[in-house]
C-alpha cells in the first residue's frame, strides 16, 4: 500500500479522533502538505487527563504494541521519520510500560532505520508531560514538547502545516493510533460493519460514579446508554437513583435521567441531545450528589487548569470558580444565577484553544437543568 | 499582489500577508487591542480586537486576521459592540481600581476605553485576586503585578526586540503573574520602552512617575539629539511652567517604535535650572564672569576677532544643526578666512560600536552634517583636542557640545584644559560651564528650540519641526549669533 493509499483507507474506515473532538483521523492526516522538504512529526497525545477519562492508560498497559504499530502505520501515511508518545505526568506505571514496549520493538526491528529490512524509517521516543490538562490540547502538548510553557498555540497556522518545531506535525489520540493496525489489517468496510453509519467502530468508554461495575468497556458505538449503564455497568451501586449523567468528561453538558432513557452513545446522536461524546468518559450522578458541589467542582477544575493566556478564559473561570464557592458557603444570589450564563456565552468561542469552551458547556447545560437546586441554595 | 476589502461598508486595499488590524489601523479605523503592537510578533491573547466577518461563524480576532480577497468585515456591530464590552469586563475584574493614584491614568488603554465603553458598576462582587506591587525590577522599571493584564508584549519585547528574555509569566490562569527570573533585575539600554507598551499601568517609568499628570503635559515632535541615529521623539513639555518631563519615541523608518534609555534622558538639560539663560564676559576689575547682553559679548568677540587677525580657531562639536553650521562657516570661513577648525569629540567615544537596535557609538547628533559642511567650505578639521590647545591661538571659538552626558565626565577635563587658553569665546547651553573660567559665555539654544535638521549615520535627514520658544529672550541659536556678530562688523552698531 502506498502512504496515500493508507491515508484513503482511513478515510474510508470512518475512524474519528478518540481524544474528544471527533476529527475525521484521515481527512487529518490528509492535511500533512505533500511537497513539504524536511521533517515531519507524530505525536501521540497520551496526556489523558479529561476528568473521567481512564481508557488510554489501559491500552498502555494492555497492547502498547498496537499503538506502537499504529504510529508506524500513520507515520507511513504522513511521511514522518520521527515520533513522539506525550504521556502525562502522573501515569508513573504507564510511562515505564511504554519505554520498555518502544525498546522492545527497537531490538525486534519495528522501530528506527529501515523497519524489517523496508525503506520505511521511523524513530519513537517517549516523552513525560508535567500535568497539566492543557497540555492534552494538541497544540499545547507541542508547546510543553518543545520545552515551552504548556500553552495552546494561535491558530492558523494549524499543527499539520506548522506544529512541532515549526514542522508539519500530526497529533493523534492513543486511542485513535491504536485503532488504526485492526482497521489496514481487516480493511475499511470491517470497520464499517460496526458501529453506526457516521460513528463507525468501537470506542473505549470509561464509567464511573455510582455504578455496581466502573471500568473500562470497548462498546460498538451507537450503543444504547441505558443498556451500558443496566446490563454491563450493573446498574446504579445501593439502590441509589439516577439523576443524571456527564457523557463524554467533565467538559461535555449533563444530560438528565429522563434525556438520557434513548441516547445511543455515538457522535451524533449525543450531539443531537445538546452534549457530546468527547473522551467518553460516562460519568454517572446519582440523586444523592449535590448540583452545586458538582458544578463547583466542575469549574475549580477548569479554573485550576486554565493556562492564563486568553482573558475570557483565565478570568471567566475564575469568576466561576469564585461564585459557586458562594454558592457552597450559601451566599449564593438569584443575580448569580442569571449572571453566569451571561459570564459563559461570553467565554465560548473567544479564546485560542477550547478550554474556555469546556468550562462554559457544562456550566449552562448543569444551571439550564438544574436551576431549581441552585435556586434552593440562594440566599 | 493587493487584495481589497470592505470593512464598515467602505472599501480599502490590503497588500499581501496585511492582516485586518493592519489595515484597519494605518486607515484610521480603531479596533480595540491590548496584546498587539505593531512592533511585535502576534499572540492573539486579549481577544479585545474581535470583528465580525461575513460568511464566518464566530467572530475572529483582528491582529490574527489574514485578509482575503474580497472580505467583508464590521467592526461596530451590536454583535461586536458587546464582545468588546465582555473583554473589558473581563480585563476589569481583577485590575485594582486605582486610577487615582496610578501613574498611568489619562495614557491608560484601559482607563481610556472603559471610559468610551463602560461607565458602569462593577458586576464581580468577590474578592479580585492580590498580586505583588511596587517591585523594583531593573533600570527605570517599577512593576505592579495586579495591574498587569497579561497582554505579554513585555515578554515578546524582551524575547524579540533585545532578545534579553528577562521576563516570563509565571504560573497560569488568573494566578499568573508577569515577572523576573528569580532575583534578576532587567538592566539594558532600552527598559523604558517595556513602560510605553504597557498598555496599562504594570510598568511604570521610575524617572517620570508622580512627577506630572500626563493630562499637564504636550508631547512636542521633535528628534533625539543623543546619537547618530536620530530617532523620532515626543518630548512632554508643559508650556505654562516652560518644563520637560520625559522622552518617548514616536513611530518613525529610522527608529520603528522604540528608542534606547540614554535617549530618554534628554529632556533634563533643557529646563531653567540647567540652563544658561544670559550670556555672560569677563570682567575686568574683578576677573570674575558676570551676566552681560549677548549683543555686547558679541561685540567684544568682534573686537578680538579684529586684532587676533588670522590666530583664531574654531573647536566645534557635532550637536548642531546642518543650518546652524552652513551660517557658521558661511562667517567664519568664508567672510573672516579662517579655516583653522578642530572638532570637539569625547576622548571616549568610540563611533564605530553599534548596540545591534539603535544605539551608536557616535553619540553626537550631527557628525555627518558638520562633515558635509566643512567639505563644502573645503576645510580639513583637526581633530587632536591638544594640537589646539598648544596651537598658540589668539582667539578660541569654541561650540560646546549641548549635552554633556554624551561625552562622560570627560568634557569636564576638556572644559579645564580649554579655559586655560587667553581668550576663548564659549558657546554652550549648560550653566556647568560656569565652573570654569572664561573671556566670554555666549548662550545658546537646545535642540527643541531650534529649526532646522541633522544628518544621521546614514544620512537621512532629520528634521526639527516644532520649535518651542526658549526660557530666555538672551538664548540664542548660532544663526542669530552670528547675525548679531555680523552686524557687529558691518553696521558696526554697537562697536563703538
Amino acid at each position: 500500500m502506498s502512504a496515500n493509499e493508507v491515508i484513503e483507507l482511513v478515510k474510508a474506515s470512518g475512524l474519528r479522533g478518540r481524544g474528544g473532538a471527533g476529527f475525521p483521523t484521515g481527512l487529518k492526516w490528509s492535511f500533512v502538505p505533500k511537497d513539504h522538504q524536511g521533517a515531519k512529526y507524530l505525536v501521540c497525545n497520551n496526556d489523558e487527563g479529561e476528568p473521567g477519562t481512564f481508557k488510554d492508560r489501559y491500552i498502555c498497559e494492555l497492547s502498547p504494541h498496537m499503538l506502537i504499530e499504529g504510529m508506524c502505520i500513520a507515520a507511513y501515511a504522513i511521511g514522518a521519520t520521527k515520533g513522539y508518545i506525550y504521556t502525562r505526568y502522573e501515569f508513573f506505571e504507564e510511562i515505564r510500560w511504554l519505554e520498555t514496549a518502544i525498546a522492545e520493538a527497537y531490538e525486534a526491528g519495528y522501530l528506527g532505520k529501515n523497519i524489517l529490512g523496508s525503506e520505511l524509517s521511523f524513530d519513537l521516543d517517549h516523552y513525560t508531560g508535567a500535568g497539566a490538562y492543557i497540555c492534552g490540547e494538541e497544540t499545547g502538548l507541542l508547546s510543553s514538547l518543545e520545552g515551552k510553557k504548556g500553552q495552546p498555540k494561535l491558530k492558523p497556522p494549524f499543527p499539520a502545516v506548522a506544529g512541532y518545531l515549526g514542522c508539519p506535525t500530526i497529533v493523534n489520540n492513543t486511542e485513535t493510533l491504536a485503532a488504526v493496525p485492526w482497521i489496514v489489517e481487516h480493511g475499511a468496510e470491517s470497520y464499517r460493519a460496526i458501529g453506526t453509519d457516521k460513528s463507525p467502530g468501537t470506542k473505549l468508554f470509561c464509567i464511573s460514579g455510582a455504578v455496581k461495575r466502573p471500568g473500562v468497556y470497548e462498546l460498538p458505538l451507537g450503543y444504547p446508554f441505558m443498556r451500558f449503564l443496566e446490563e454491563d455497568a450493573g446498574g446504579m451501586i445501593d439502590g441509589k437513583k439516577l439523576k443524571g449523567c456527564i457523557p463524554g468528561g467533565a467538559s461535555a453538558a449533563i444530560l438528565t435521567a429522563e434525556e438520557l432513557q434513548d441516547v445511543k452513545l455515538d457522535y451524533e446522536d449525543l450531539a443531537t441531545k445538546g452534549s457530546m461524546l468527547g473522551s467518553g468518559a460516562v460519568i454517572i450522578i446519582d440523586t444523592e450528589q449535590s448540583i452545586v458541589e458538582l458544578l463547583k467542582v466542575i469549574v475549580d477544575f477548569f479554573h485550576h487548569e486554565s493556562c492564563g493566556q486568553c482573558t475570557p478564559c483565565r478570568e471567566g473561570t475564575g469568576w466561576l470558580s469564585n461564585i459557586m464557592h458562594s454558592f457552597s458557603a450559601g451566599n449564593g444570589t438569584v443575580g448569580d444565577l442569571d449572571l453566569m450564563p451571561t459570564i459563559c456565552n461570553n467565554m465560548m468561542g473567544r479564546t485560542i484553544c477550547a478550554l474556555s469552551d469546556a468550562a462554559a458547556l457544562p456550566t449552562l447545560a448543569i444551571i439550564d437543568k438544574f436551576r431549581h437546586e441552585l435556586q434552593e441554595q440562594v440566599t | 499582489m493587493s487584495k481589497s476589502l470592505i470593512i464598515d461598508d467602505k472599501h480599502y486595499t490590503a497588500t499581501d500577508g496585511q492582516t485586518v488590524i493592519e489595515v484597519a489601523t494605518a486607515n484610521d479605523i480603531y479596533i480595540p487591542h491590548f496584546c498587539w503592537h505593531g512592533g511585535l510578533s502576534i499572540a492573539g491573547v486579549c481577544r479585545f480586537c474581535m470583528v465580525e466577518v461575513e460568511g464566518r461563524p464566530k467572530l475572529e480576532i483582528a491582529c490574527n486576521l489574514p485578509v482575503v480577497d474580497g472580505m467583508v468585515v464590521r467592526t461596530k456591530s451590536e454583535q461586536v459592540k458587546e464582545a468588546h464590552k465582555w473583554a473589558l469586563e473581563f480585563h476589569l475584574i481583577n485590575h485594582p481600581l486605582d486610577c487615582p493614584i496610578c501613574d498611568q491614568a489619562g495614557e491608560c488603554g484601559l482607563q481610556d476605553y472603559y471610559m468610551e465603553v463602560g461607565k458602569y458598576p462593577a458586576q464581580m462582587t468577590q474578592p479580585k485576586v492580590l498580586k505583588p506591587k511596587n517591585l523594583d525590577v531593573g533600570n527605570d522599571l517599577i512593576l505592579d503585578t495586579e495591574r498587569c493584564i497579561l497582554c505579554s508584549r513585555c515578554v515578546r519585547f524582551e524575547e524579540e526586540v533585545t532578545k534579553t528574555s528577562a521576563l516570563g509569566i509565571f504560573d497560569r490562569g488568573d494566578r499568573s503573574i508577569i515577572g523576573v527570573y528569580s532575583e534578576a533585575k532587567i538592566e539594558h539600554n532600552y527598559t523604558t520602552n517595556l513602560v510605553d507598551i504597557c498598555p496599562v499601568g504594570a510598568f511604570t517609568s521610575k524617572d517620570f512617575r508622580f512627577k506630572k499628570r500626563v493630562w499637564f503635559t504636550e508631547d512636542v515632535e521633535s528628534v533625539c539629539p543623543g546619537c547618530a541615529t536620530g530617532c523620532a521623539i515626543n518630548v512632554a513639555h508643559n508650556a505654562d511652567l516652560n518644563r520637560y518631563y520625559r522622552v518617548k519615541p514616536r513611530y518613525s523608518e529610522v527608529n520603528g517604535h522604540w528608542m534606547c534609555n540614554f535617549g530618554r534622558t534628554i529632556y533634563d538639560h533643557l529646563n531653567v535650572e540647567h540652563r544658561l539663560l544670559t550670556s555672560y564676559q569677563r570682567d575686568q576689575a574683578t576677573g570674575k564672569l558676570t551676566k552681560s547682553a549677548t549683543v555686547t559679548v558679541l561685540t567684544e568677540l568682534h573686537k578680538q576677532l579684529v586684532v587676533a587677525q588670522q590666530r583664531v580657531a574654531l573647536l566645534v562639536s557635532s550637536q548642531y544643526t546642518n543650518e546652524e553650521y552652513q551660517a557658521l562657516f558661511s562667517y567664519f570661513t568664508g567672510d573672516l578666512g579662517i579655516t583653522d577648525v578642530y572638532l570637539w569629540r569625547s576622548k571616549n567615544e568610540d563611533p564605530n560600536v553599534f548596540d545591534g537596535i539603535l544605539m551608536r557609538g557616535d553619540r553626537n547628533a550631527n557628525s555627518r552634517g558638520l562633515d558635509k559642511v566643512l567639505a563644502d567650505f573645503k576645510i580639513e578639521a583637526g581633530t587632536d583636542f591638544d594640537s589646539l590647545l598648544s596651537g598658540d591661538y589668539q582667539v578660541v571659538v569654541a561650540l560646546a557640545p549641548e549635552i554633556f552626558a554624551t561625552f562622560d565626565k570627560s568634557i569636564d577635563d576638556q572644559l579645564a584644559e580649554l579655559a586655560k587658553l587667553p581668550f576663548v569665546s564659549l558657546w554652550a547651553n549648560d550653566k556647568r560651564v560656569l565652573d570654569f573660567s572664561w573671556a566670554q559665555v555666549v548662550s545658546t539654544k537646545c535642540f527643541i528650540e531650534k529649526r532646522g535638521s541633522f544628518t544621521n549615520y546614514n544620512d537621512q535627514n532629520r528634521q526639527l519641526v516644532q520649535p518651542i520658544n526658549p526660557i530666555s529672550g538672551e538664548i540664542k541659536d548660532l544663526g542669530e549669533v552670528i547675525e548679531l556678530l555680523a552686524k557687529c562688523s558691518t553696521a558696526e552698531i554697537a562697536c563703538q
